[in-house]
């Protein structure tokens, strides 16, 4: 898929969303913002991970000692 | 005896030789808020009660021969993200909250408690830590944040206020936070010194979530050494984190050594003009306190990682903000529309980002297990003007390799005042070191800024 089709479809979901609340300026600032998150999401996805890769992120378990 | 522009080890030597006492910085400190510091927007919130309670106690505990260490009886800001108690309140920046108030200290507000510095006031900032995703510097109910070196140029943010109150002689220190850029880039602005510790090494309860995996607390003072003596003081574990570390962490003030630098090809060439001409001098200066070897890091979508992880989180954090609408009520036209676009972020490249974040931090660990820090620009901007959009690393519209690095992998980074422009706006630089060697990084600032003199210089709206 291209970048600037995604960027379409996504930008539906968030006119979907919130167009109500939002007039065509701040839609239009909206779409901005969207193509620019997509050209992020296109580099990071471009990037060739092992499966074992982990995310950084510690979850601990939570145990109430008495 | 004045309080402006001494440090925090001249004003504790200036208490316990009576040359001062703590209730006279308090007022000073007071005073100076309400004039210099209310010009600059820098203050939310004087704390006169408090101050002067806590001040009395000092003079009272010191008489009597209790000295709780290096603050004790010192003045400070904290910046208003962080939970005080009291009926002072807590605005995060946003006229929503500008009169919400907690019933609970911050950890590192009852840590400096503890450690006998005063509480004088609660620092301006831009609404939401920034993370709204502001683009321009008047993005704060209090106003734009206004550098003490041009009455037309930006602190910086977000941590605006906590960067020109100390800046203008206001307080010897203030605390700071940082996500992606909030400590180092008002420190570079105000031309003082700004610590973003390692992740972890300092309590973020009851600070403001941006972002829970990206947020530190950190000290910004006049020297390398008073950020050391603060860090001192805020470090440690804290039951009610549970991203806080058990690292135990005491400041070392020991001597210099020579010491081994590094620098990422294209860091210098990245920023503008003036900053690019007086980081490189500054890279020749540093070739008397140690070894500089350039050098290259693998290609990797650093921005966009840290962005993603950013923004992902900011979502979640400020959901409630956002889904209601309340966003409306905020200052900057950006920040009320702005949020809405990251519910894009899907989960797994959420979660890629998180993964590569991993990868980063191993490889830059390697990186650093070489040297003792990565040396570079804080910033490469200098004096964004009031008016004007700013280019940023958040926005995606300025280059800052470190600063995604630094705050992916959680790293510690210490900035400091390296020059000005022809135009007369500080530059900084900055020295970032492996996870839990602040010491390390502390030690190299000190020895930058025993051979220099860009602490020391004094704004002209001071």
């Amino acid at each position: 898929m291209a970048a600037v089709d995604e960027a379409e479809i996504l930008f539906a979901l968030i006119r979907h969303r919130y167009a109500d609340r939002l007039d065509a300026a701040q839609l239009e600032e909206l779409r901005k913002t969207v193509d620019g998150l997509v050209r992020d999401l296109a580099a990071l996805r471009a990037v060739t991970m092992a499966d074992d890769e982990e995310p950084a992120q510690p979850f601990i378990p939570y145990r109430r000692d008495p | 005896m004045s309080l402006a522009f001494r440090t925090i080890r001249e004003l504790g030597a200036d208490i316990r030789a009576g040359r001062v006492s703590p209730v006279a910085l308090a007022e000073e400190a007071l005073q100076r808020l309400d004039t210099v510091g209310r010009k600059l927007n820098a203050v939310v919130t004087l704390t006169r009660d408090r101050a002067l309670t806590q001040a009395r106690r000092a003079e009272e505990e010191l008489r009597a021969g209790r000295d709780r260490g290096p603050l004790h009886g010192i003045p400070y800001g904290a910046k208003d993200l962080l939970a005080t108690s009291g009926g002072i309140p807590t605005t995060w920046g946003a006229a929503p909250f500008k009169d919400r108030c907690f019933e609970r200290d911050a950890t590192v507000i009852e840590r400096l408690e503890q450690a006998g510095a005063v509480l004088v006031a609660k620092l301006a900032m831009v609404e939401f830590a920034g993370g709204m995703g502001y683009r321009q510097p008047n993005a704060s109910f209090t106003g734009p944040g206004i550098s003490p070196w041009a009455p037309d140029a930006w602190s910086g943010g977000s941590s605006s206020g906590s960067g020109s109150a100390v800046g203008a002689g206001c307080v010897p220190f203030a605390i700071g936070s940082e996500t992606l850029g909030s400590i180092l880039g008002p420190s570079t602005y105000c031309n003082i010194t700004g610590l973003r510790p390692t992740y972890g090494r300092v309590s973020r309860h009851g600070a403001m979530a941006l972002c829970w995996t990206l947020d530190k607390l950190g000290p910004m003072a006049l020297t390398a050494d008073d950020c050391g003596l603060v860090l001192d003081a805020i470090a440690g574990v804290d039951a009610r984190d549970a991203t806080s570390i058990d690292r135990p962490y005491r400041y070392d003030a020991g001597a210099a050594r020579p010491f081994r630098f590094a620098v990422v090809r294209g860091t210098v060439d990245a920023t503008e003009p003036g900053v690019r001409d007086a980081v490189a001098a500054a890279l020749d200066t540093l070739k008397a306190i140690g070894s500089v070897e350039e050098i290259t890091l693998p290609e990797r979508p650093y921005e966009p990682m840290a962005r993603i992880i950013l923004w992902a989180e900011g979502a979640s954090a400020a959901e409630q903000m956002i889904e209601s609408g309340a966003i409306a009520g905020l200052t900057a036209p950006e920040d009320r529309v702005t949020p809405y676009a990251r519910d894009v972020i899907l989960a797994k490249d959420y979660l890629r980002a998180l993964r590569l974040r991993g990868v980063v931090a191993r490889e830059i660990d390697g990186v650093l297990s070489r040297f003792d820090a990565i040396v570079g620009p804080s910033r490469g901007t200098a004096g964004p003007r009031l008016g004007a959009e700013f280019r940023s690393a958040i926005r995606g519209s300025l280059p800052d390799l470190l600063g995604a690095i630094g705050n992916a992998a959680g790293l510690p980074a210490v900035g400091v005042p390296c020059g000005l422009t022809p135009e007369g706006m500080p530059v900084g630089l900055q020295f970032m070191g492996r996870a839990w060697e602040e010491n390390t990084i502390l030690a190299a600032a000190r020895a930058w800024q025993a051979r220099t003199d860009f602490h020391r210089r004094r704004p002209p709206l001071a």
